[in-house]
């Protein structure tokens, strides 16, 4: 075996930084791609046509290419097309963000439609409006069958980021690379981001349950 | 009170409902028989409005609910409706699920809302539950709240779409007593039932539905006793 930790102790800082960098980014992408994602399922549960079509095509180019490609896409075809030269975060953020929208917005759609239609008509013969209704009666019980599936997403996004290593953003991934490649050995840091990795998708697990367990009282 | 005047219904190229024409008055019990896929629970669902009529009219104390730019929202909260299988909102407790709607949507106060709701569990016999999640409940439970949850928002027509049919044999009474109970203090229903003594003792006046149309309708001792046409004998023949 001919493994040696000691050499990467003076890198620890500068991939622990990295948690916060990969962070930031994950975290506005999850926020971006939550608020798109719920705007894009109540399209497509509307009765306005359109709109429908637009969240359905958006889908299914966001779902049918690689997230790679996408990411290459914003970060390359800005400055070429525009003249603004975009930043690796903001091209991340973009790519993360709207990439995952797609997603969501079917984990919404699918939630709310899982919904007992039952609700739907209680609500409607008491003359409860349609957003209270939307609002109190049918996205509280829509929750509980998102939830599980979210948290998926959020887990998937989270390890996908590793993705923006690619152009040149300084996440966990990168910095690993960086190092490895001044130590002239790979497999220590990688197996140290691996293990970062592995914590913050743990620690979403256990919070994901933790919020799956509050919505559980009513059962 | 209401008035339905040359109703159809088509789900696609299939009528379910054929020129139904009838008349509902105030404090009248109406129950609403027939054979299954008779079109009996699609033409209660027409008088508020849940299913869209294709065509003909529907009045309610003289509102035309077809009528273009109806606000049917503000219809429905004078119609309360009970479901075969009780759609009690499952996250809110009993007392929430009565007072949600006349909170949200009458803008009661909420001290006002759960004194009128606590009046109406004690009418259904079912005070101690008022903390209960309806998961906690029996089906006969589930239903009797459902009613009250009705008629928390105080509506003139209460409608039940075999508000028996998805409970236990032993559970029938309870809701059938509530509703009995219900009738008694006069006000209007239209009840879709398979419950033949019900609908012998407690309607006023019978509609006995067979592949979309109105086949007969009439006092319920005489409707039971001689049937004028040929289905409605074959109908009662089999279920009595």
């Amino acid at each position: 075996m001919n493994l040696d930790f000691s050499q990467m102790v003076p890198y620890i800082p500068f991939i622990l930084e990295g948690i916060w960098v990969t962070l930031k980014f994950v975290i506005v992408a999850i926020i971006l791609g939550s608020i798109l994602g719920t705007i894009l399922a109540l399209f497509k549960i509307g009765s306005i046509k359109p709109l429908r079509w637009f969240a359905d095509a958006y889908t299914s180019i966001f779902r049918g290419t690689p997230l790679i490609l996408q990411l290459m896409i914003i970060y390359y075809s800005i400055p070429q097309l525009t003249g603004y030269d975009i930043s690796p975060f903001l091209s991340a953020i973009l790519a993360f963000g709207l990439n995952s929208s797609a997603y969501i917005s079917e984990i919404i759609r699918a939630g709310i439609q899982a919904v007992d239609k039952g609700q739907m008509e209680a609500a409607q013969a008491l003359g409860i409006p349609y957003r209270a209704m939307m609002k109190d009666i049918i996205l509280p019980q829509a929750l509980k069958n998102i939830l599980p599936a979210l948290m998926n997403e959020f887990i998937t996004l989270t390890k996908e980021s590793a993705i923006v290593s690619t152009i040149g953003y300084l996440d966990l991934m990168r910095r690993a690379q960086v190092v490895g490649s001044d130590l002239f050995r790979n497999f220590e840091p990688l197996l140290f981001v691996g293990l970062i990795y592995w914590c913050l998708v743990m620690g979403l697990t256990v919070l994901g349950r933790m919020f799956e367990r509050r919505l559980k009282q009513s059962d | 009170m209401i008035k339905v005047e040359h109703l159809y219904k088509k789900f696609g190229s299939n009528e379910v409902l054929t020129d139904i024409s009838t008349e509902i008055k105030k404090g009248e019990v109406v129950s609403i028989i027939g054979p299954s896929g008779s079109g009996k629970s699609t033409f209660l669902r027409c008088l508020n409005m849940l299913e869209i009529p294709t065509s003909g009219k529907v009045f309610i104390n003289g509102q035309d609910l077809t009528g273009p730019k109806k606000d049917i929202q503000k219809i429905r909260q004078q119609i309360g409706m009970v479901f075969q299988h009780f759609h009690l909102f499952p996250h809110l407790t009993v007392l929430e699920n009565l007072t949600y709607a006349p909170m949200k949507v009458k803008g009661e106060t909420k001290s006002l809302a759960e004194e009128k709701a606590r009046a109406l569990l004690l009418r259904v016999g079912l005070s101690e539950k008022e903390k209960a999640y309806p998961s906690s409940l029996s089906g006969g439970q589930k239903q009797r709240v459902a009613i009250a949850r009705a008629l928390a928002m105080e509506p003139e027509l209460m409608l039940f779409d075999e508000p028996t049919s998805a409970l236990d044999p032993e559970m029938v009474k309870e809701v059938l007593d509530v509703m009995k109970d219900l009738a008694k203090s006069g006000m209007t229903m239209a009840v879709v039932t398979h419950e033949m003594g019900f609908a012998r003792e407690v309607a006023d006046r019978v509609l006995f539905l067979d592949h979309g149309v109105l086949v007969e309708e009439g006092e319920p001792r005489e409707f039971f006793a001689s049937p004028k046409t040929e289905r409605a004998r074959d109908f009662l023949e089999k279920v009595l």
